[in-house]
């Protein structure tokens, strides 16, 4: 008997702690929220979105177009009043292409910038299998809002984040969301506004949404939404320079024949290693590769294009030497010659230096050659010392180191 | 109501319904005795539509002719600007005479002041702060005076943006310089310094002519200080604002208090004026305006918070509707209705009433991005937005 009342107390002390009855709360709010919005079982028939439309900002109005997938990645192609903006989010890390900010290649977003593409990739309501990713939802009370009668729900993401949302007390609709955004990649406290809900094939997406933050003002007007088009996952990852990409002739894994100019003054066959050769960020091409020449030698070489000096650049370092040397050098249709004639280390000017050259020379899609020379006058005339033969390796030869 | 009665047409003998200066008369962005139909029930006529040099600079009217300022690209880094005049009927160019180099400006290119206008000449501030006085009849250039080379002005962000404004023999206008050159009159025949004030850069604020307290004064509010002068250039009073650079204009109303607003926080500030001596007696977030101007009428003020129009109480700062959809639009009132432009070019027209937002018709008046208030002369309203111009007939 002193258990059940001790059991009805104790339901009955639950029942009135806010937690209890916030969670009740939310949960119903939310549940008829989702089904304003078109029902569970809709949205799980739903991947991938793609939105066109029209995006304003700075009083312009012009075309945008956005894919979003159900694991949270994003992709947009807007304008930011006259400037060509692109941004990809692949559900962890991010990327944007944003000429205001003087930067016309694709940059890595900062933590500030991931919390807003995380808020961009959500399919419209965060609410939605929002306890399977994660979030959590609390029930604030309720508030009016420009006349109306709100449902304000606090979402704190799964990385801390948290959100305002005004719930419409009639539609379950949201009217408003208090969020932390960003400008020029700073914080900025903003508000949206959701408006023009419609029904697509049994969907209920805001047509309409306003982002306000400082004296910012940013209009999303969507003029269609295709539910689960074609999305080419490429779309996500990061671009890579223009320049650099140019060097993807390089790109994969190798056989590699090698050559070394004998005492003959000939090209003598050393046997064979292997290569393998991949972009590792926007701007880095990277290859390893080892090879001996009666020592062995462990080359890591990385290629950059430096836009301020509108040069190919090469860091490689040498395991065996244990150095690091620096080539710079031009790009000419298929053929990248790499020097350092243009490159010391001291102050006071060495006449008896050695210079070295590498040429990467594109045979065709499958091969490509480097040839490796010398100069002793400062790169007027360049002695052949090695040339490598690349030959791509095909699905069945791919080795298995 | 009151606020009409207080404000009194100083700029000039003008008559009512001219367009004369930033703001129109009073510089107040309203016009009394104007009755008009609903745009549902008759759409405004379009009379002409213009093109026209870049600029945000409003449309000024008077004696039939509209005045303002333009300017020309030659090249993709050269351009010129320009103060013209136009043709209010037809809209086509009287003439055109240069002030100065173009601003060019990634989010505009062109001039953001509004010229004063004369009984005999026109007054203009140029993007690069050099103040000029042009003859109304043919344009021709009376004297000019360079801000920068001769008090060390500075150019702001946006270019100078102030609007001249003509009281007495004088023209005043803000004018950042050096050695207490905040603010400076000339005498509007000559181009003659006559008397300075105030310290401060450049910003973006045009002074307002009103009466507070039955005596004659002009305020200014710049950077964070808002002053009180005699049209003599004495100081009556000044006041230490939260405010920080406000674009709109100050809201003189109930014949001694001050609404002052700005988009940063605290957004806006309401003070008394009683025996010389300033007093904040309210403060608010519910009315940033950015740049654009709002307007006071009968105890509220409507006006664009950020980017959407809002009414509120200008006691306590109450928001009383919301709407949004405008952008960073403007507005201004005539009779009872307000005028508002998208900043899209779209023409509302809503009743001035605090009880609820209430549409009477809109038409899409002009595309492209629409930064600068409607100006209203005889029936006309006349709209301009960065690249073109165009009249409505709205009775």
């Amino acid at each position: 008997m002193k258990l059940k009342k001790l059991h009805a107390f104790v339901m009955f002390a639950l029942f009135l702690t806010p937690s209890f009855l916030s969670a009740q709360t939310a949960d119903e709010i939310i549940a008829k929220h989702i089904k304003a919005h078109g029902g569970a079982e809709k949205w799980e028939q739903v991947n991938a979105l793609k939105i066109t439309g029209r995006f304003t900002a700075f009083s312009l109005e012009k075309d945008f177009t956005t894919y979003k997938t159900k694991c949270g990645a994003y992709y947009s192609d807007l304008y930011l009043g006259e400037q060509h903006v692109f941004e990809g989010f692949n559900g962890k890390c991010g990327w944007t292409i944003d000429p205001w900010q003087e930067i016309d290649f694709a940059r890595n977003i900062n933590t500030i910038e991931t919390n807003v593409f995380k808020q961009k990739a959500e399919f419209f309501t965060p609410f939605l299998n929002y306890k399977e990713k994660g979030h959590q939802v609390e029930f604030v009370g309720k508030e009016n809002v420009d006349g109306s009668e709100m449902y304000v729900l606090k979402l704190t993401r799964n990385d801390g984040k948290s959100e305002k949302w005004f719930l419409d007390a009639k539609t379950y609709l949201e009217y408003k969301c208090e969020a932390s955004w960003v400008d020029f990649a700073r914080p900025a406290p903003a508000e949206m506004y959701f408006d023009d809900f419609r029904n697509v094939d049994g969907i209920i997406l805001p047509f309409f949404v306003e982002r306000i933050f400082w004296q910012r003002d940013r209009i999303t007007q969507i003029e269609n939404v295709e539910i689960n088009p074609k999305v080419d996952k490429s779309l996500f990852a990061m671009p890579k320079r223009k320049e650099i990409s140019k060097l993807s002739f390089m790109q994969g894994d190798w056989n590699v024949k090698l050559e070394f100019v004998g005492r003959q003054g000939t090209y003598q066959e050393r046997g064979t290693t292997e290569s393998c050769i991949q972009f590792a960020s926007t701007n880095l091409l990277q290859e390893k590769i080892s090879y001996e020449n009666y020592f062995p030698n462990t080359l890591s070489i990385n290629f950059t294009y430096d836009a301020t000096s509108k040069k190919y650049r090469i860091a490689a370092f040498n395991d065996f030497t244990s150095t690091f040397d620096m080539f710079q050098g031009d790009l000419n249709e298929n053929t990248l010659i790499m020097e350092d004639t243009h490159i010391s280390y001291s102050e006071n000017k060495n006449a008896n230096r050695t210079c070295r050259q590498f040429i990467y020379t594109k045979i065709d899609e499958n091969q490509f050659t480097v040839e490796n020379k010398i100069s002793n006058d400062e790169g007027k005339n360049w002695i052949p010392q090695a040339r490598l033969t690349y030959t791509r390796k095909t699905n069945e030869n791919l080795s298995k180191k | 109501m009151v606020s009409s009665i207080i404000n009194f047409a100083h700029a000039q003998e003008t008559p009512n319904q001219e367009w004369n200066q930033f703001r129109g008369v009073n510089r107040s962005g309203s016009a009394d005795n104007v009755q008009l139909t609903s745009f549902n029930e008759k759409t405004p006529k379009l009379i002409w539509k213009k093109k026209l040099g870049d600029g945000f600079s409003e449309l000024t009217i008077a004696g039939g002719n509209i005045y303002t300022m333009i300017s020309e690209r030659q090249d993709s880094i050269t351009g010129n600007e320009f103060i013209a005049a136009f043709d209010a009927k037809t809209g086509d160019e009287i003439w055109r005479t240069k002030v100065d180099k173009m601003f060019f400006d990634t989010f505009g290119d062109g001039p953001r002041s509004t010229p004063a206008i004369g009984e005999n000449n026109i007054y203009s501030l140029s993007s690069y702060g050099k103040l000029t006085a042009n003859s109304k009849k043919d344009g021709k250039t009376l004297w000019q005076i360079d801000f920068m080379k001769e008090y060390g002005s500075k150019i702001p962000r946006w270019g100078f943006s102030s609007s001249p404004v003509l009281v007495g023999k004088n023209v005043i206008v803000e004018v950042g310089g050096t050695d207490s050159r905040a603010f400076m009159a000339f005498d509007k025949e000559t181009g003659k310094e006559v008397w300075k004030k105030g310290e401060g850069m450049a910003t973006y604020n045009s002074p307002v002519v009103t009466k507070i307290n039955e005596e004659e004064c002009i305020i200014f509010a710049n950077g964070r200080k808002v002053y009180s002068l005699t049209t003599a250039g004495d100081t009556l009073w000044t006041y230490n604002s939260p405010v920080s650079n406000p674009t709109g204009m100050p809201i003189v109303f109930d014949g001694n208090k001050i609404f002052i607003s700005a988009v940063r926080n605290p957004a806006f500030i309401v003070l008394e004026v009683n025996d010389n001596k300033a007093k904040e007696i309210s403060r608010g977030t519910s009315m940033k305006n950015d740049y654009s101007s709002s307007l006071h009428h009968n105890g509220y003020v409507y006006g664009f918070h950020v980017a959407a129009l809002q009414c509120i109480s200008v006691e306590t700062g109450e928001k009383k509707w919301t709407k949004r959809g405008f952008g960073k639009g403007s507005l201004i009132r005539l009779g009872d209705q307000l005028m508002v432009l998208s900043d899209k070019g779209k023409l509302i027209q809503v009743k001035a009433t605090p009880e609820a937002y209430t549409e009477l018709g809109s038409i899409q008046a002009i595309e492209g991005k629409s930064w600068t208030a409607p100006s209203f002369a005889n029936g006309k309203i006349y709209l301009r937005n960065l690249t073109e111009m165009a009249c409505y007939e709205l009775k």
